[in-house]
């Protein structure tokens, strides 16, 4: 069991893959935004790679371990501490009974992951523990952690002692600019060749009106083909409207001219075009970058992007670990 | 205009598109339910799951079990199988909803929208106004006249879009511009063509007129419709709005608090296509109710 001292800015419970099966119903997968960072924590502890954790975001949180156990924080440099002590990151490490493990601002990268040998053990909501904030499903009472509220976690004996090896990790890095691999379609026959020159040169700044549901992005205008203007009433008025569609995770949606890229807590369907999607293997880096941060996309097709995808899934195993005292 | 050939359209390492036609037509949504139900018994490798929309369905799958390109061609051959749309035969439960047409509680939500963002004409006046009807009271009348299709759920989960199946009783509205700050929970309305539901209180674009006491929505599990779910419906589902009074809508809503409400689902249905489209054939689509 692990008290909610200080809830930090919208720590959530989070699994992985998350809540998949009910996107014909509207609900997106939820789960943590950089799945790299949140599976290498928990195989550190021993759990399965997908057993619920907490996402920290931006401003993490102050926890006290109502009974001894084994934890590991990866992902964003959030300094943390251990009774006042620094804790290592990127490691499995015992925790005794009534220990306080404190996690601050994020130094690099914007989310850090907080694993917990056994995984927290609040009630799946469709088959899933993850938070989906705006619709109050799953977590602790659908909703981000607050203070007093003590999270429950499953026994379990964990293994201490180990670490990830730098190679990898997620190379989380200190410059502002992130390249993002984006693949072309579903709708990109609505853009035209301007416009998509003009998406793949442009430095996108990352909005601060980003969240969990989508990421804003603030760039030049588009320019569409006939496709866009010349189209049945029902698709809309505006260029970049469509009859309404399912959208796929991580489609970057033009609504009107801003493009937002749609990402674990995003919607379903709607009535906006994605001329771009972007690949799961890029998600760890919209999970770690900053509002303000610089976006530059790198188009690549559905094959280079599933070859990432399975680099990704093969740093996430018990091959990347080490002993914590081994370099 | 519907495709001759689908059109199979890349959607990131892990989605694709696959498109019907472009255009609001409920037999496009008929392929798209029909071949959604077909992967799903078909037993495909590496499907995870499947969205039907309007004109569209997109699919889910796991690149590391099959790949996007035998994908595609598998969902040729499915498509193909099913044959012409009129062989489609899909599961349909029916939903009886009492509704409160022209409520004060949707009233309010637009006055207050009419205060704060922009002076607007009634939605109930407005939408039958621009439809070519009388009243309002003949817009109750003809919205309530025919049978929902639900065609797709999203937006908000559960919430259902739904098209009328009486052609009679096709109603058209432009959505909100800018969009309301809210809208009460169970709030009936429509945009395009397409009708919905509110299943909580949110902000919304649809021209509003009605309201149901009635939950699509429940994550207490209080009503053993629901399931093992959250949300009332699926695609495939029909919906009839039975127009109650303000009093009427206060009882039933107290039902629903006290949790003794029953729910009016038949559930043994298949709607068939074919006799629909016989139906249809002997309508006078210009006739109004």
């Amino acid at each position: 069991m692990i008290e909610v001292v200080k809830p930090g800015l919208e720590t959530c419970i989070q699994d992985f893959p998350g809540r998949i099966g009910h996107w014909n119903r509207g609900f997106p997968p939820s789960g943590p935004m950089d799945s790299w960072s949140f599976r290498l924590a928990n195989l550190l502890v021993g759990n399965p790679a997908g057993a619920a954790g907490l996402e920290c975001q931006i401003l993490g949180p102050t926890l006290r371990f109502q009974r001894a156990a084994v934890v590991a924080v990866c992902g964003a440099d959030m300094q943390p501490t251990l009774d006042g002590a620094p804790l290592p990151a990127w490691e499995s490490v015992a925790v005794a009974q009534g220990s306080v493990l404190a996690l601050g601002a994020a130094k690099l990268g914007a989310r850090a992951y907080v694993a917990v040998a056994g995984g927290v053990d609040t009630p799946p909501w469709l088959g899933s523990r993850s938070t989906f904030h705006k619709a109050g499903v799953g977590g602790m009472d659908g909703h981000a952690l607050r203070a007093g509220q003590v999270v429950p976690v499953a026994r379990a004996a964990g293994t201490p002692g180990r670490r990830v090896d730098p190679a990898h990790r997620p190379p989380i890095a200190a410059d502002r600019v992130w390249t993002i691999e984006a693949v072309r379609g579903p709708n990109d026959d609505w853009v035209d060749e301007a416009g998509h020159a003009r998406f793949l040169a442009t430095d996108w700044k990352l909005s601060s009106k980003s969240d969990r549901t989508g990421y804003r992005l603030e760039g030049p205008q588009w320019t569409f083909t006939e496709k866009a203007t010349d189209k049945p009433p029902e698709h809309g008025s505006a260029p970049s409207n469509i009859l309404d569609q399912g959208y796929p995770l991580g489609g970057v949606n033009l609504a009107g001219q801003t493009p937002i890229i749609l990402v674990n807590d995003g919607p379903s369907m709607g009535g906006f075009i994605n001329p771009y999607t972007v690949p799961t293997s890029a998600f760890w880096k919209l999970g770690q970058a900053k509002p303000g941060h610089v976006f530059r996309f790198r188009a690549v097709g559905v094959e280079e992007a599933q070859a990432l995808r399975r680099e990704i899934d093969a740093h996430c195993s018990e091959a990347s670990l080490v002993a914590a005292g081994a370099r | 205009m519907i495709y001759d050939e689908p059109r199979i359209l890349p959607a990131g390492d892990c989605h694709l598109l696959m498109e019907f036609g472009n255009e609001m037509n409920l037999e496009l949504n008929f392929r798209a339910q029909g071949l959604a139900t077909a992967l799903e018994t078909s037993g495909t490798k590496g499907v995870v799951e499947t969205a039907p929309c309007f004109a569209s369905l997109l699919v889910h799958y796991d690149p590391d079990a099959i790949s996007y390109t035998d994908l595609g061609r598998e969902l040729r051959a499915i498509g193909e199988s099913l044959g012409p749309p009129e062989e489609l035969e899909l599961d349909s439960r029916l939903f009886v909803l009492p509704t409160c047409y022209l409520d004060p509680w949707t009233r309010e939500a637009i006055e207050d929208y009419g205060r704060k963002i922009a002076p607007k004409e009634w939605d109930p006046a407005f939408v039958a106004r621009i439809n070519g009807l009388d009243s309002a009271e003949q817009l109750v009348r003809v919205h309530a006249g025919t049978e929902y299709w639900v065609a797709a759920l999203g937006f908000w989960p559960g919430l259902p879009f739904m098209m009328a199946l009486d052609p009679r009783c096709l109603l058209t509205a432009p959505k909100y511009d800018p969009p309301r700050l809210w809208t009460p929970q169970g709030t009936v309305g429509m945009g395009g063509s397409s009708t919905a539901i509110y299943p909580v209180a949110t902000p919304g674009g649809y021209q509003i007129f009605a309201r149901t006491p009635v939950p699509i929505w429940d994550t207490e599990k209080r009503f053993d419709v629901f399931g093992d779910d959250i949300c009332l419906f699926r695609a495939g589902d029909r919906v009839r709005f039975v127009p109650v009074g303000a009093d009427e809508f206060t009882e039933i809503e107290a039902r629903v608090a006290e949790r003794r409400y029953v729910f009016n689902v038949v559930d043994y249905q298949r709607f068939s296509v074919r006799n629909y489209k016989r139906w249809l054939a002997t309508l006078d689509r210009a006739a109004r109710f």
